[in-house]
């Protein structure tokens, strides 16, 4: 135990199995409990006839669960297409910024260069400025640059954002330097310090960005429906978004409690997607690291 | 040596913005940063944007250059025997969309050469975007009532157009999508308020409602109501501020009169909106009112347990009792609106949309014939309204504006079970023949919710009189929109 | 230890010392800038110039078509000199100490016990309270309106069942911010335990052997060993919540539309209105209010973390 390493620290943590850890198992049941609830209401519902949705909203009968919502639902708007259209983005923008946003962050956090703390103040208030001004001013630059409704313009903008930056450059800022100078006697190349040793010590920050990043990507739809005008390239959630704008409005309309049993539906069938990414990334990030640093 | 260890790990733990403080700079040459980057990144970011990017900015008082004498914002019908072309057409999601679909059909018997691409699409996200950047402008979009006015600068102006149909639509939503003496929309349907009513509920302590002539009728009738059921409040008073504004509306409608005038100035002072305001605030007083969110939980349930007996609405109130009012189906009716005075107008108009033809679209003239067509052709608007796959009643949430289609004696939609079989159609076509026009909508209507219909809230908590609503409301609707126009 | 082996497996064959060291040297001042390079690409493209052009529109009155019409200080100006606006700053601010203080605690309790690798069902917790943060707003939305319905929501039933009365959630001014604060309490303290695991895990396990045999409570560890070593992270999380308060905006816009009475009309959500009225200026003019307002706060809380570590 020379150099004390994050990520590296031995584990497991001996602790008492005792009346604390009943008790703690208690609460975060508890509090799982109140998390899942809602989502699980949106989840029953969504096969309760529509009608009942609005006027029965608490009661859940099994005997008049129905598939109509989500027949409905897929007869209705182009989810498939939106499947696939958010997986593309999904892919491009998240590798995008999964691995250029580290990248830079370390540009940042262990070199010098001129106007490295101008760049750095930038993006700080771009940080700060709400996204919802913004679009305008992208559109108008996606129409010069003729990328209205193409995959670049659902993908380049807000790709490695500045908050990926600014993260990461934080975690990274904490990495010891003498770590990297050991390597780089050791001769290890920039690139190769990047990789071999700062990545594996952020590991942990990193599937939080990741989880972060999907999630973002995912669930993004200011943007995609502004950019995205035929329906070839409309995201999962501006299909969403089409069907919920009759219901955030004001529940004018006949088919309000309609389109609410295939919003529920659709969201529904969305949320699955997510969570086997979640439960992907957990097993691949955070169960990595403990097995890592078990062996270690 | 515990402590010597979390020092040590406090260093490379995470460091907040520690590039922000100056004293950090000399202990950590390595990433540190100090506050004037920030600054100097604003200078930059200052210097750079004033003179590159933006739109294009003129000094002084803008305003375009006076138009030609051919004013280009007119719109012309296309000539020629069989146009042809594409069109892109947005609609709002949901049933709505299935029956223009539908209609498409029979648009294309008629003009089989002009091709519909017809898109569900979210317009309040998007169209505002569309037309400010021009990309992608479809050559159709429909849009409620109180946004056209907002849009207009960007939308063709259709009186030309429209100059053989305009005699025949309803005065109300020509008035609504009229702007200096420009018509910006073809008018879609019309939305007559009704009054609303559990006959079943009414008749067991045997009031006939089909007596209620004028707003104090109601009164005697909710009265009467009370006493014999102590625990109701018989008459709707709106909870969303934005439902309560457009009821207001209505009321307001049926006096000839609405918030601003075709100049768009403010007119919220006024005889009539004291008189509507004096007697929904009566309606609080007495407690003869269920105050409730239109259709939410609450609403429902007192709707359904005879607590709620008159909803003065618009005519789309008919899908509660057709879909949410189970126990209750069958006992409710509808008859046109109470008048202010004995003989007054028992018709007044809430919501409503109509179709805009976007300037940047390519193919405006086409749009305009396929709104021609759904509007003003017998086969188009008997499409819309008629039974049909989505709808095998009939579409009975509105009526037609133009008149010709809205005739009482031929009825597009069926009689409604919901309504006991009752024949709404000619309810409806009755109470919308009698809207008195004069009633625009200005711009920043949706804006004036966060004055004048919170206003009403706190009315209808006690806290304001009815005075106190038309005061306040007008000196902020004046200061913050009419006068950042 | 992983470390040690990695750096070990790296080639590390060269010719002589000396010209090894020069190419070091070179390639280290090369590398920053190949590792900026993309991101600063693509930031200026996306990032700096609709920044720029927003800056440049806060001094205009454009509606969106024609020219634009330079006014000057005069957007900034009516904004400062109007009560919507503080009253939306007001808000923001209400909403603030109504959800960091509870946020940061509870994300703190959960992270701490997500940490300790013995624990049962550990993952299913990890996910668990990720839940919320992907779950469509939409469909959020839906639910909040029913859960917190004055007379027939689930909360009132719960409330009814321990004899105590109805509450006005989304209907009363005093209510409708603590109940638009749970929702984003909800949807978002997944996150945060995210980042803190992640500063967790560079505590050294030993710390807290040694106060295990101090016998150091639970509580003691916590207050003196844990929130000390992630504080920064805290900090982080901090700052990043208030920002996220401040521009919040989706939440209050599909749940309550800023009512009632104005009460959730949150900074946001106040510029928002501007934008979907129109008038670009005017919401240009308060993105920018809102960016100094934001980053005074931080500046504070920056400042305020460092007089403690004096």
């Amino acid at each position: 135990m020379t150099t004390t390493l994050p990520g590296s620290a031995a584990r497991p943590r001996p602790r008492r199995v005792s009346l604390v850890t009943v008790r703690s198992q208690i609460f975060l049941l508890l509090l799982t409990l109140a998390f899942l609830a809602p989502v699980a209401w949106a989840l029953l519902s969504a096969f309760k006839p529509a009608n009942r949705i609005i006027s029965d909203p608490l009661s859940f009968d099994p005997t008049s669960a129905t598939l109509d919502n989500f027949t409905r639902m897929f007869a209705d708007v182009p989810i498939g297409q939106g499947f696939l259209n958010t997986a593309v983005v999904l892919v491009f923008k998240g590798a995008i910024t999964l691995f250029f946003a580290p990248l830079a962050a370390y540009g940042f956090a262990k070199y010098t260069f001129p106007l490295k703390n101008m760049l750095f103040g930038t993006v700080l208030i771009t940080l700060m400025l709400p996204t919802i001004v913004l679009i305008i001013p992208l559109l108008l630059q996606m129409k010069e640059l003729g990328w209205v409704n193409t995959y670049q313009a659902l993908i380049l903008p807000g790709a490695v954002d500045a908050f990926a930056v600014f993260w990461m450059r934080q975690v990274i800022a904490a990495v010891p330097d003498e770590l990297l100078d050991a390597a780089r006697v050791d001769g290890c190349r920039e690139f190769a310090l990047f990789r071999r040793v700062v990545l594996p010590v952020i590991k942990p920050a990193l599937a939080g960005l990741a989880v972060l990043t999907v999630m973002n990507i995912y669930n993004d739809f200011v943007w995609p429906v502004v950019v995205a005008s035929s329906e070839r390239m409309a995201t999962l959630q501006v299909v969403l978004s089409t069907l919920a704008q009759n219901i955030t409005g004001n529940r004018i309309g006949a088919d309000y409690a309609t389109i609410t049993g295939e919003l529920l539906a659709a969201a529904s069938v969305a949320l699955v997607p997510l969570l086997v990414i979640f439960v992907a990334l957990q097993r691949h990030f955070i169960n990595g690291i403990l097995a890592g640093s078990v062996k270690g | 040596m515990r402590i010597g260890r979390a020092t040590a790990y406090r260093t490379h733990e995470g460091v907040l913005m520690d590039q922000l403080h100056p004293r950090r700079r000399t202990a950590r040459p390595v990433g540190a940063c100090h506050p004037r980057p920030v600054a100097a990144a604003l200078a930059l970011v200052a210097a750079t944007a004033l003179a590159a990017c933006g739109p294009e900015i003129t000094p002084g008082d803008g305003g375009d250059a006076t138009a030609p004498a051919d004013d280009p914002d007119v719109l012309q019908a296309p000539t020629g025997d069989s146009p042809s072309g594409e069109i892109t057409i947005w609609s709002r999601s949901g049933d709505l969309y299935k029956v223009f679909d539908a209609a498409i059909d029979d648009f294309n018997q008629k003009y089989p050469d002009i091709e519909v691409d017809h898109r569900a699409v979210d317009i309040d996200a998007k169209l505002q975007n569309t037309l400010i950047t021009g990309t992608d402008v479809p050559d159709g979009v429909f849009l409620d009532d109180a946004k056209v006015a907002g849009f207009a600068e960007h939308l063709w102006d259709l009186s030309d157009v429209l100059q053989p149909y305009v005699d025949d639509i309803a005065p109300q939503k020509v008035d609504v999508n009229s702007l200096d003496g420009g018509i910006y929309g073809v008018p879609f349907d019309l939305n007559p308020g009704l009054l609303y009513y559990n006959k079943t509920a009414l008749e067991k302590v045997g009031i006939d409602a089909t007596r209620i002539e004028t707003y104090d009728d109601l009164l005697a009738a909710a009265r009467e109501y009370k006493s014999a059921r102590p625990d109701s409040g018989p008459i709707h008073l709106e909870r969303s501020a934005f439902l309560a504004q457009l009821q207001l509306e209505m009321y307001a409608s049926q006096l000839g009169t609405s918030i601003a005038d075709e100049n768009g100035e403010l007119r919220l002072d006024s005889p009539e909106y004291e008189r509507i305001l004096g007697w929904l605030d009566t309606v609080r007083t007495e407690g003869l009112g269920t105050r409730a969110e239109y259709l939410t939980p609450s609403d429902i349930e007192t709707l359904e347990s005879g607590r709620q007996v008159f909803y003065p609405w618009a005519i789309w109130f008919s899908f509660a009792p057709q879909q949410l009012l189970p126990e209750t189906a069958g006992d409710w009716r509808a008859m046109p609106l109470p008048a202010w005075e004995e003989g007054g107008a028992r018709g007044g108009a809430m919501g409503g949309s109509s179709f805009v033809l976007p300037k940047g679209g390519e193919s405006s003239e086409l749009a305009w014939l396929f709104y021609e067509f759904l509007m003003f052709d017998e086969a188009g608007y008997t499409a819309v309204w008629g039974p049909n796959d989505i709808y095998p009643g009939g579409l009975n949430t509105s009526i037609p504006s133009y008149r010709p289609a809205a005739d009482a004696t031929e009825p597009l939609f069926d009689p409604v079970d919901a309504l006991g079989g009752q024949d709404l159609w000619s309810v409806a076509v009755e109470a919308g023949r009698q809207i008195p026009g004069g009633a625009p909508i200005p711009a920043w209507w949706a804006g004036a919710v966060d004055h004048l219909g919170t206003n009403m809230q706190r009315m209808f908590d006690g806290e304001l009189t009815p005075r106190d609503v038309i005061e306040r409301s007008s000196a902020d609707i004046q200061k913050n929109l009419v006068e950042r126009q | 230890m992983t470390l040690a082996v990695d750096t070990q497996a790296s080639p590390s064959a060269s010719p002589s010392p000396k010209r090894r060291a020069n190419r070091s040297r070179w390639r280290r001042q090369l590398a920053p800038y190949v590792f900026v390079l993309p991101f600063i690409a693509i930031f200026a493209a996306f990032g700096v110039y609709p920044m720029l052009f927003t800056l440049r529109l806060s001094f205009t009155d454009w509606r969106g078509s024609g020219a634009a019409e330079w006014v000057g200080w005069d957007n900034y100006t009516y904004l400062l000199g109007n009560e919507g606006f503080w009253s939306s700053v007001s808000n923001s601010a209400v909403l603030w100490l109504l959800i960091i203080p509870v946020q940061l605690l509870l994300a703190l309790v959960i992270a701490v016990l997500l940490d300790n690798a013995k624990l049962r069902l550990r993952s299913f917790y990890r996910v668990a309270f990720l839940v919320p943060f992907v779950t469509p707003l939409v469909a959020v939305a839906q639910i909040w309106v029913v859960v917190f319905d004055q007379d027939y929501g689930a909360v009132n039933a719960i409330l009814n069942t321990f004899g105590l009365p109805d509450v006005g959630w989304l209907t009363t001014s005093l209510w409708a911010k603590p109940t638009l604060a749970l929702l984003f309490l909800w949807k978002t303290t997944g996150f945060i335990v995210i980042i803190l695991l992640s500063g967790l895990q560079s505590i050294d396990a030993n710390v807290y052997e040694a106060a295990d045999i101090d016998g150091a409570s639970r509580l003691r560890q916590l207050v003196n060993i844990t929130i000390p070593l992630v504080r920064r992270t805290l900090m982080f999380s901090l700052v990043l919540q208030t920002l996220a308060v401040f521009q919040m905006f989706a939440e209050p816009f599909v749940v309550t539309d800023g009512g009632p009475y104005g009460s959730t009309t949150t900074a946001g959500l106040h510029l928002y209105e501007h934008i979907n009225r129109g008038d670009l200026g005017t919401g240009a003019a308060n993105s920018f209010l809102l960016v100094i307002i934001v980053m005074a706060l931080s500046l504070l809380f920056v400042r305020l973390l460092r007089a403690e570590d004096r």
